[in-house]
């Protein structure tokens, strides 16, 4: 009895996400020319929020500098296109690589800080980042470039871009939190010390983490510059980023697929509503973020599992055959 | 009896506190080796040594003939020493299920489908069949203590160590552990309990070793050690003179 439910709740299930995505993507077509821009935003930040999950949530790593990876995104996609003459998938290609290649080598120094420490470490990393960028002719110095081929791509492309790297980063963390590698991530999330002790090899579960975060962040960066069609680096390096990330997943839900997605949307909408008063919406957004800290720490997503038990991307696992006790 | 364990001379010292001055003991392949003393002896300091989690400032320990010095933590759940802890520390978000399943992929290296068949008997053994998808946040203590050594056990140990495992339950609660114990080592698991509930040792171990000012001041048969003037001393501050 208890199996055909399971069963009718996920065909429900598949069938939210079908229609869902079967709407993201026939937006362009019955959506209102404001929407797409909106949506677009949407997406990205969800990829933004699904990342700084990945790697907060799980493996307790507390960056306050992923918006590193955020403006080395950008700045890929914008000299390969600008300096270079690459097409722009290039441009992604190349913000993929070289926030790879920027995690790994600064994992090496940072891994060896703990706490609060990495947490400031990881932001100060960043900061140098974009002053450093503000030294380089080659990148225009701190006033930054035009990303100019990206002026003749139709809103519709960079929201099928968006679309893709939200769907991408769900579907990442999804399978990762299926895989072998997500079961000691949870164990993670839930006591590391435990975890080790039963055999979960905290270094390289959280650098796996680390680079899968940043390489998804970087081609996030990478579509959220190609929807700005301009970098510098006060705005590529910024830390704005990276507190709309903290919002969102407080706000959505830490430790859920599904919370930085509700985060994200609640984010940019809140923006757009108050968009002829800025910097009211994150006040107000930090207000309903500490309210959560305080009442609900796990968030909007964490209420609802409270009081329905529902979650959608379930990673759930339960055994083939129960033995009924006798 | 053959050895599974063998520790010789373990000192460790927390700046001027010299927690274990120089204990030195085997643990025979299968046995229950109860471990007592009081407060501050160092008995969960040992278990920390022996897993990994502290390093000794001098002294060995070979596990079936091998010296672990430089075995990492993990490493050390996968050769064989299993161990819980002594307040429970469950993933509190993860089902009874996942929990054990955790013990079985990461601590004995499995398949995930291998380690879930596992899972599922190891529930049953341990009596938790019936909350097999509870979160293991939403346990009872015993059931929280049953899940420490579910977990525990889907590593495969060869040696188990408990670490205070009836502490907080009550009699009828404390005779199922002692049945769950006496059971492991009938599948030829041997166990380090470390315990105060001195009645688990009389009845569910088949020697005794008491650790006191970081020594070990006696190991013998469970009656013979409890009886002897040494433990009444340091143990239970009981001067048989008064």
């Amino acid at each position: 009895m208890k199996t055909l439910l399971e069963n009718k709740t996920n065909t429900v299930k598949v069938g939210v996400v079908i229609i869902a995505l079967a709407l993201l993507v026939t937006l362009p077509n019955w959506g209102t020319r404001g929407m797409i821009p909106i949506f677009t935003l949407i997406m990205i930040y969800i990829a933004f929020g699904q990342m700084w999950n990945l790697l907060s949530g799980y493996t307790g790593l507390v960056s306050l500098g992923q918006h590193a990876f955020i403006g080395l995104g950008g700045y890929a996609l914008a000299v390969s296109s600008e300096r270079f003459g690459l097409p722009l998938y290039v441009g992604f290609i190349m913000a993929a690589i070289v926030s790879f290649l920027f995690a790994l080598i600064i994992s090496v120094p940072i891994f060896k800080i703990k706490g609060v420490y990495f947490t400031i470490c990881t932001w100060v990393v960043a900061h140098s980042l974009g002053l450093f960028l503000s030294t380089l002719a080659f990148v225009n110095y701190a006033i930054g470039i035009n990303i100019r081929a990206t002026f003749r791509l139709p809103t519709s492309t960079i929201y099928y871009v968006a679309l893709g790297v939200a769907i991408v980063s769900v579907l990442a963390v999804y399978l990762l939190l299926r895989s072998r590698f997500g079961l000691g991530l949870m164990a993670m999330r839930d006591d590391e010390d435990a975890a080790e002790a039963r055999g979960v090899a905290l270094y390289k579960t959280k650098l796996k983490c680390f680079l899968i975060s940043s390489v998804i962040m970087g081609v996030a960066g990478a579509a959220m510059f190609m929807n700005l069609g301009f970098i510098l680096p006060a705005s590529a390096f910024g830390i704005d980023w990276t507190i709309s990330m903290v919002i969102i997943v407080i706000v959505g839900g830490k430790g859920t697929i599904e919370g930085p997605i509700i985060g994200a949307v609640i984010l940019v909408m809140l923006r757009q509503w108050l968009f002829d008063f800025p910097g009211y919406s994150m006040l107000i957004l930090g207000a309903i973020a500490i309210i959560l800290i305080l009442v609900a720490p796990k968030g909007i997503m964490g209420l609802v599992h409270r009081f329905t038990g529902a979650e959608f991307f379930s990673v759930r696992r339960r055994p083939k055959r129960i033995t009924e006790p006798k | 009896m053959q050895s599974v364990l063998s520790a010789q001379d373990l000192a460790i010292s927390f700046g001027s506190n010299h927690v274990l001055k120089s204990v030195s003991f085997e643990v025979g392949q299968p046995e229950i080796l109860g471990v007592i003393g009081p407060n501050g002896a160092g008995k969960t300091v040992l278990l920390n040594i022996l897993t990994g989690i502290l390093k000794p400032n001098s002294g060995t320990v070979h596990f079936m003939g091998r010296d672990i010095a430089n075995i990492k933590i993990t490493e050390r759940v996968r050769i064989g020493l299993g161990r819980t802890f002594q307040i429970p520390r469950s993933f509190e978000n993860m089902s009874t299920y996942e929990n054990i399943l955790v013990g079985g992929v990461y601590g004995d290296n499995i398949k995930e489908k291998e380690a879930g068949r596992q899972a599922v008997e190891i529930a049953e053994r341990i009596g938790l069949s019936s909350h097999i998808n509870t979160m293991a946040g939403r346990l009872g203590l015993l059931d929280r203590k049953r899940l420490e050594i579910g977990i525990a056990l889907a590593s495969r140990p060869k040696l188990l160590m408990l670490d205070e495992v009836a502490g907080g339950l009550t009699e009828s609660e404390i005779a199922d552990i002692i049945k769950i114990v006496k059971d492991i080592k009938a599948q030829g698991i041997s166990v380090i309990w470390i315990e105060h509930v001195l009645q688990t040792m009389i009845d569910g171990t088949d020697r005794v070793m008491c650790l006191a000012e970081g020594q070990n001041v006696i190991t013998g048969l469970p009656q013979e050690v409890m009886q002897s003037k040494i433990v009444n001393d340091v143990y239970l501050g009981v001067d048989e003179d008064e």
